[in-house]
């Protein structure tokens, strides 16, 4: 399979002088299943908003499907849906519908095709009972399903999932962990950002630890995951048990 | 975060949420304006029926009392103004300063009256997207030349948006102060400080992670917006406000 995204020699310095990313090259092939660990402060989320263009390189370039993220913002961020860390930030809309179709309706589509595209999202996160519901009402899982349906609803060809189960409870977690494996199953590119990887790992073909804003792991996840806590990230449970890493769906 | 607020929109399907926007907002415009002028009589003829349509949005008057209760503050310190420096006759004296009759009445007037505005106003929040608010001011500043329609209608959208945000962000801030025995302290300038810095700074960095979000998601000012059409019942209710509107003006 060919790379959809591209890094080469990406380099990014925040206006206080602080290093975020110090020459990351990197492809990801298109369908991949990635996830990139690290502890906090180690770059994972600066890497993630070069994907979009919410933020630009210092040096280096990104390209996605052959896109320069640079030259054009706007189309990156139509290829690159971002499901953000705080769900509750990342809700625009006043009712469940009005927050899918936000989207849809920046790429100025026409009334019909967006209603089509809202509730195709909300069918496929199991969200329709809800549409009509005032989104701060919902509870965590839903909120991240939420942000992950008004994401489908651009049709995006990779998502990318800042830290997706940060502050959820179980069934949160196996709810957005499902909504994950679901759009990967349909052949979007999957990069999930996280620092436990417990939740995740045995449904990633790809790991990455990071640190200080370098790559320093990268590789299938059975060859790395036993450096995990020289990155600052807990080794999933398994690890301990000499066992392969289980999914919590199951 | 389950936090309701007068100023969020609560989805509902009353006459209130079908009424076409435009007249929604040509209607706010002038009963925000003709209620300066109401006496007592105006005021209760005019607070009937809006209070009536707002129990019609199952909107418990109650909880949006409890909510204003900050708008509260500025009618009574409104009021004070009023009570003390208007002249009359004097019915009682509390440390040197005269209150007057008229002063009460005075008073009491312009807080009714204001309270109509924050009543008419929270009305049309609570019943209009702000997405449908934006496409309504874009409308009547169309035809106005060197206005740029899109980007006012932008800003009042978005202003609209971010209210709810900074009342959840007061609510925060208050209780996580409270938690922490703010009552303990006195001095009201200084529980003033201590509240006002936090919340200015979580307004911000909220506001920064929302503006983020919705670029991620293409936004400009340029979209499809939500379509604007009257039908013959918007008509009949428009003009049946305007009929009152004019009964209230002549009372």
């Amino acid at each position: 399979m060919s790379a959809i995204i591209e890094m080469d020699h990406l380099t990014h310095r925040f206006a206080d002088g602080t290093v975020g990313l110090d020459g990351v090259t990197l492809e990801i092939e298109a369908g991949a299943f990635v996830v990139i660990a690290g502890a906090n402060g180690s770059g994972k989320t600066t890497l993630l908003r070069h994907l979009n263009g919410l933020l630009l390189p210092t040096s280096g370039s990104v390209r996605v499907a052959g896109v320069c993220v640079q030259e054009n913002p706007m189309k990156s961020r139509v290829l690159v849906g971002m499901v953000f860390q705080d769900a509750d930030s990342q809700i625009v809309g006043e009712t469940v519908r009005d927050d899918v179709a936000f989207g849809p309706e920046n790429l100025r589509l026409d009334r019909v095709e967006i209603d089509r595209r809202v509730g195709e999202a909300l069918s496929a996160t199991g969200l329709i009972h809800l549409a009509d519901k005032r989104p701060h009402l919902l509870s965590g899982g839903e909120k991240r399903r939420l942000a992950i349906a008004g994401i489908l609803a651009m049709r995006p060809r990779v998502i990318v999932f800042d830290e997706p189960f940060a502050n959820l409870d179980y069934p949160g977690v196996r709810q957005v962990l499902d909504q994950i494996l679901q759009q990967h199953r349909a052949g979007c590119t999957i990069i999930v950002t996280t620092h436990d990887l417990e939740k995740v790992l045995a449904h990633a073909d790809r790991l990455i630890f990071m640190r200080e804003g370098r790559i320093e792991g990268d590789g299938p996840p059975p060859a790395l995951i036993a450096r995990a806590e020289s990155f600052g990230v807990r080794h999933p449970r398994a690890v301990h048990l000499g066992v392969e890493a289980l999914s919590w769906l199951n | 975060m389950a936090e309701l607020t007068a100023f969020a929109y609560q989805p509902g399907v009353s006459i209130l949420h079908r009424l076409d926007v435009r007249m929604k907002l040509a209607l706010v415009a002038a009963a925000s304006l003709i209620s300066l002028r109401l006496d007592f009589p105006g005021i209760g003829l005019m607070a009937l029926p809006l209070l009536s349509v707002a129990a019609g949005c199952r909107r418990s008057l109650r909880i949006q009392a409890g909510e204003l209760r900050w708008i509260g503050l500025l009618l009574a310190f409104v009021f004070s103004a009023r009570v003390l420096s208007t002249d009359g006759t004097t019915v009682l004296s509390v440390l040197a300063l005269d209150i007057t009759g008229e002063g009460l009445r005075e008073g009491a007037l312009v807080c009714l009256r204001l309270s109509l505005v924050f009543l008419v106003g929270t009305l049309l929040m609570a019943t209009t997207r702000s997405t449908e608010i934006k496409t309504g001011v874009q409308w009547f500043l169309q035809p106005l030349p060197l206005v740029p329609a899109e980007r006012v209608g932008t800003m009042l959208g978005l202003l609209v948006r971010f209210i709810p945000v900074i009342f959840e962000e007061v609510s925060r801030a208050s209780d996580a102060q409270r938690a922490r025995a703010v009552e303990n302290r006195r001095n009201p300038l200084r529980r003033a400080v201590k509240l006002g810095i936090p919340i200015m700074s979580r307004v911000f960095e909220r506001s920064d992670r929302l503006a983020l979000a919705m670029e991620a998601r293409c936004y400009s000012e340029r979209r499809t917006q939500p379509s604007l059409r009257a039908a013959l019942k918007d008509w009949v209710l428009f003009g049946l406000s305007c009929g009152w509107l004019v009964v209230l003006l002549a009372v």
